[in-house]
């Protein structure tokens, strides 16, 4: 009952508050926004929808070869006057002028590359200021060097109309999803569970609103566990809003749609990657709330978490960097997280490891739950100043 | 068991001591080079049930670390204190059951109401609804506190705070309550309430012990007083034995100089 207390008095701190809410369950908005966004600028900026007028002089069957590649949207107009085509483009009237040298396509045709003799021209007249302009004019050079290439072919590579590339379009974003998934992941629920430990231990230390309750008959395990176990649930809150967040969104970020890449995932993937969650938070609340036990106040604890922090976030990003963690990885706590689900993002679950990994960070939660106990207990630690 | 060694006194300390390790810090302040200071000496004493028992003592004399062992806050490095009869070394647990503490150390959440903290501690200390109902109902009006039961005690007055500090120490209706400083910081008027409701308190059976720097607050309160200096208890008894006819004021300068030489 003391203990139900105990949870209760943490919950309700927590969910009567609407800044701690809000400073919880935000993170994870603002990520989908924010990356959202990035996506849609990165991806969506070749597709914008332009339409060409542009002016021609001199005569090609390459206008008419333009004309069929971008389609309806390029509009030619024969230039009579060079100077006046110009100035059009100049003021903006034109999208963009292209001269042909005289008998440009029986110039080409004739055309023996050599040293001394100057190959027929191709101007395009644009401005880069503008995005039309500059589109058209990178559209254009593209094909005419591409028909350029053609006329003296030889051979080609890959030249026919077939796919080469066996890897599935979508297969890309999953695979940088596993790198960098798993380490957003664990930073983002470090960032929960600091957010209300430190001033749910280290400041109820500090305040002396600790001590009112060690005064009490509670035993000091429950008082430990009043505070990891509501503060896991929150910290998973925000964890899972910032999960949530980062899920909906990379996909976006990396050009691919939401459906393809998370709906390549089964029930057994997403209930070992919640499991791996679910054992981590208890985990960094633990180790935090040890850590704020032990300062005198939020400040200090705040310094020492930071350090523990940039350790976490080194240990999570090993496995982007070190192939082929072995199995005794499941040994070391938040490592073994990220490894799985580092493992189930690339379709290479092993089921055996995740839960080994969800009971070894239960097994070290728990030591560290007796070593907040006996911290507790110590005068020294929470009367010490 | 115990409590029959001490001639039926509620509380009985036995040869308390406590030290602590000085920082460098602390080794300037206190122009000593020890690195340890001795807080508690030996100290002994024993308060009876029914009865207010006063410490008193300058700063530093060692009242506070006193009743922190007392409470079980702290642990003494030798001697013992038995409280209703269970000692504060070997059965804490059930020390604090039996003990309110008061202290400017323990505070409050400030982000709660003093109806959801008094509910709270009332469930830490195994008190059932319907006697916590009764209890809030009775001592949130003793004190003026059921105007403001909905308050956050953040944004409660200092003497608000102190009388919901007050009445949440003692919602288990304790049989002992151990006082630090009692009107240390208070205005006149909550003064007076406090030292009332301890007077009613002794009234009702309950056993205080307080400590204090204030002689007029012994006179008035206290049964029994011991004196403490340096950590060790230079004088013991009621109020008539050790004053012997002069004020109190007069008899503790007298025991000062006796130790401490003609620093006064």
């Amino acid at each position: 009952m003391k203990l139900i207390a105990l949870m209760k008095k943490e919950f309700h701190r927590f969910f009567h508050d609407p800044r701690l809410i809000v400073t919880l369950l935000l993170p994870g908005v603002i990520i989908y926004l924010i990356y959202s966004v990035l996506g849609d600028v990165i991806w969506d900026d070749g597709k914008k929808d332009f339409t060409y007028d542009v002016a021609v002089y001199g005569e090609s069957q390459i206008t008419g070869k333009l004309e069929q590649a971008i389609g309806k949207d390029l509009v030619f107009s024969e230039a009579a006057d060079l100077e006046a085509a110009k100035e059009e483009v100049n003021a903006g009237k034109k999208t963009a002028l292209i001269v042909f040298s005289e008998n440009f396509d029986d110039e080409v045709a004739a055309y023996v590359p050599s040293a001394e003799k100057k190959a027929p021209q191709v101007e395009i007249y644009y401005r880069s200021g503008d995005e039309a302009s500059y589109s058209f004019y990178t559209i254009a050079t593209q094909y005419l060097n591409a028909y350029e290439s053609s006329l003296a072919n030889k051979f080609d590579v890959n030249g026919e109309a077939k796919i080469y590339d066996f890897t599935d379009p979508d297969e890309i974003p999953k695979a940088m999803m596993s790198g960098i998934l798993p380490f957003i992941v664990v930073v983002f629920i470090f960032s929960a569970c600091m957010s209300i430990t430190l001033e749910s231990v280290a400041g109820e230390k500090e305040r002396g609103t600790l001590a009112t309750i060690l005064v009490t008959s509670v035993k000091r395990s429950h008082v430990a566990l009043g505070k990891i176990v509501p503060l896991s649930c929150v910290a998973a809150l925000g964890a899972a809003s910032s999960f949530i967040g980062v899920s909906l969104s990379m996909p976006k970020l990396m050009g691919a749609s939401v459906g393809s890449v998370i709906g390549g995932f089964g029930f057994l993937s997403y209930l070992l990657i919640f499991l791996l969650i679910l054992s981590v938070v208890p985990l960094i609340t633990s180790l935090i709330s040890v850590v704020s036990a032990y300062s005198r106040s939020v400040k200090e604890a705040s310094a020492y978490t930071s350090v523990i922090m940039i350790l976490i976030m080194l240990i999570s990003l090993v496995t982007s960097f070190v192939p082929g963690i072995g199995a005794w990885a499941v040994a070391i706590p938040v490592l073994n997280s990220v490894v799985c689900m580092q493992n189930i993002l690339l379709f290479q679950t092993s089921v055996w490891q995740s839960l080994v990994s969800v009971g070894i960070n239960l097994v070290y939660t728990a030591l560290l739950v007796f070593v907040i106990t006996k911290m507790l207990s110590s005068e020294k630690i929470m009367y010490g100043s | 068991m115990e409590d029959n060694l001490f001639d039926g006194g509620i509380i009985n300390a036995d040869g308390l001591k406590k030290s602590f390790t000085l920082t460098r810090k602390q080794q300037k302040t206190e122009k000593t080079a020890l690195k340890r200071k001795i807080a508690v000496n030996g100290l002994s004493f024993s308060a009876r049930k029914g009865e207010i028992y006063g410490l008193l003592g300058p700063n530093g004399a060692g009242k506070t670390t006193t009743l922190r062992m007392l409470s079980t806050l702290i642990k003494p490095d030798a001697g013992d204190a038995f409280i209703c009869g269970h000692s504060i070394v070997k059965q804490p647990q059930q020390v604090r059951d039996k003990i309110g503490f008061m202290t400017g150390e323990l505070k409050l959440e400030g982000f709660f109401t003093p109806d959801y903290l008094f509910d709270f501690f009332g469930g830490m200390h195994g008190i059932g609804k319907e006697t916590l109902k009764a209890r809030k109902s009775e001592l949130f009006s003793r004190f003026g506190i059921d105007r403001f039961a909905n308050v956050r005690v953040k944004d409660l007055s200092t003497g608000m705070k102190q009388k919901v500090s007050l009445v949440i120490a003692i919602v288990h209706d304790p049989e002992v309550v151990i006082f630090d400083e009692p009107t240390n910081g208070l205005d006149v008027i909550t003064a007076k309430v406090v030292t009332d409701f301890l007077i009613e308190l002794k009234a009702m059976g309950k056993s205080i012990i307080l400590s204090t720097h204030i002689f007029s607050l012994v006179e008035k309160l206290c049964d029994r007083v011991g004196i403490v200096i340096d950590g060790k208890m230079a004088a013991d008894g009621t109020l008539a034995e050790v004053c012997g006819g002069k004020t109190l004021e007069e008899t503790f300068f007298e025991i000062y100089r006796g130790i401490k030489g003609a620093e006064v």
